[in-house]
C-alpha cells in the first residue's frame, strides 16, 4: 500500500512538509545532546602517497590534488544531508580565511549528490564556503581513499603524504588545530 | 498517524528527560518530537541511540529517491540514529557490526545488515544515486577510531515497531575486547 496515498489531503500537506524539512539525516538531536566536534587530527604512523583526486566543482572546472602539491591540503569527504558534515563546514571555510596565506588549501568532496543540491545547501552556510566544492557523485573518489563513514577529513602535506586523518565532525578553527596545521606550515 | 501520535507522546511521557536506567545509562526524549535516546559510556567510549520513527525515515529515503514501496520496509525497520565515539580508549578501537548484538524475545543477533539492505535495494533497481545515498548514510559496517574519532550514522535492528531489547556493542583495542551494553531500549511507532 502507498503510504502517500492513503493519507487524507491535510495529512499529504503535513507529509509534503515533513519531506520538505528532511534535508538532513533524521534523528540528529538538538544542539545540546549532538556529540561534540574533535579539536584535533590523528596522525597517520607511515604516511603514503594521497589516492588520485581529481573532480569537477559547481561549475564544472576540474580540480586536481596533484596540482597542489608545495601545498598543505585538507580534503574533506562530505555531504549535505549528513549532520556533523553540516557542523564541520563553517569552522573549514575560517581555518581556510586563516591559513590560506601559510599555503593551506581545502577541497571538500560532496558525496553522492549533485550541483544544485550542494549549491543551494552551500548558500544557507555562514561563512559560506569560499574553496573548491567538488562532486564524487558515484562516490568512486570516496572509495578509493578507503573512507568508511561521513565526515572523514585527510591532511596532505606538501610531498603529496596524508599525514593526518579526522574520522567525524571537527571544529577546524579550534586553537588546538589551528596551532597543529599552522606548524606543518612553517615547515614548508 | 494520530495512533503514531500519540504512541510518540506516550513515550515522551514514559521516558523522563535523563532518567538514569544502569550505572552509565541515560535515557531522554526529545521534547519536541518524542523521540527518544539512549546513551551510555563504557571503558572510554560513548554510544548513542536515537529513534528514529518510521515517519521520518520515510521522509528522508523518499526525498533521496526512493519508491514508498521501498522505503516501507526500511522505515519499520527499528531505526536508530547512532553515534559510537572514542573519547578515551586506552588506544585505537576498531570495531564490526556482525559482532554486536540486539538481544530480544529471547533472540540474540547482529543488527541488520548495510549489505542485506543494499542487495533490496539492487534487486529493486533502485537509482545509483538512492543507492549511494542509502549507503552513506548508515553507520558504518566497520570501523576505527583514534581518541577523539566518531562517527553518527543509522542502524536498523530489524525488530518490529514497539519492541523492546538490549543492545551490545562490541569493540577491540589492541586485541583485548570491550562491550558498551544499552538495555531495555524501544522501538519508535
Amino acid at each position: 500500500m502507498s503510504f502517500v496515498r492513503a493519507e487524507s489531503g491535510m495529512k499529504q500537506g503535513l507529509f509534503t512538509l515533513l519531506l520538505a524539512c528532511m534535508a538532513v539525516l533524521p534523528g540528529a538531536a538538538a544542539a545540546a545532546d549532538l556529540p561534540p566536534l574533535t579539536q584535533g587530527l590523528t596522525p597517520i604512523a607511515e604516511p603514503k602517497p594521497a589516492p588520485a583526486l581529481r573532480l569537477t566543482d559547481l561549475d564544472g572546472k576540474v580540480h586536481d590534488l596533484a596540482d597542489l602539491k608545495g601545498k598543505l591540503v585538507v580534503v574533506n569527504f562530505w555531504a549535505t544531508w549528513c549532520p556533523p558534515c553540516r557542523r564541520e563546514m563553517p569552522s573549514l571555510e575560517r581555518l581556510r580565511v586563516r591559513l590560506e596565506k601559510q599555503g593551506l588549501a581545502v577541497l571538500a568532496v560532496d558525496v553522492g549528490e549533485d550541483a544544485d543540491t550542494v549549491f543551494s545547501f552551500s548558500g544557507q552556510l555562514e561563512p559560506a564556503p569560499n574553496f573548491p566544492l567538488l562532486l564524487d557523485q558515484d562516490s568512486k573518489a570516496m572509495q578509493r581513499w578507503k573512507v568508511k563513514g561521513l565526515p572523514t577529513t585527510f591532511v596532505i602535506d606538501p610531498q603529496g603524504r596524508v599525514i593526518y586523518r579526522a574520522v567525524g565532525g571537527r571544529e577546524f578553527d579550534s586553537p588546538a588545530m589551528i596551532e597543529a596545521l599552522l606548524a606543518l606550515t612553517l615547515k614548508q | 498517524m494520530n495512533s503514531r501520535l500519540f504512541a510518540l507522546l506516550s513515550a515522551a511521557l514514559v521516558l523522563l528527560p535523563g532518567l538514569p536506567t544502569s550505572a552509565s545509562q541515560t535515557q531522554r526524549s526529545d521534547p519536541e518530537t518524542g523521540a527518544a535516546s539512549w546513551e551510555t559510556h563504557a571503558h572510554g567510549v560513548t554510544l548513542l541511540l536515537s529513534q528514529i520513527p518510521p515517519d521520518p525515515a520515510r521522509a528522508f529515503y523518499l526525498n533521496r529517491g526512493f519508491p514508498p514501496q521501498a522505503v516501507e520496509p526500511y522505515a519499520t525497520a527499528c531505526v536508530y540514529m547512532t553515534v559510537l565515539r572514542n573519547d578515551a580508549a586506552p588506544g585505537e578501537l576498531s570495531f564490526r557490526l556482525d559482532d554486536w548484538r540486539v538481544q530480544s524475545g529471547g533472540q540474540s543477533l547482529p543488527p541488520k545488515s548495510v549489505e542485506a539492505w543494499m542487495a533490496q535495494w539492487r534487486a529493486l533497481g533502485l537509482t545509483e544515486a538512492a543507492q549511494i545515498a542509502f549507503r552513506w548514510a548508515q553507520f558504518p559496517p566497520e570501523q576505527e577510531y583514534a581518541v577523539g574519532e566518531w562517527n553518527q550514522g543509522m542502524l536498523t535492528t530489524g525488530l518490529p515497531p514497539g519492541s523492546r531489547f538490549d543492545l551490545i556493542a562490541r569493540w577491540t583495542v589492541a586485541g583485548k575486547t570491550y562491550e558498551g551494553k544499552l538495555e531495555n531500549v524501544v522501538c519508535a511507532r
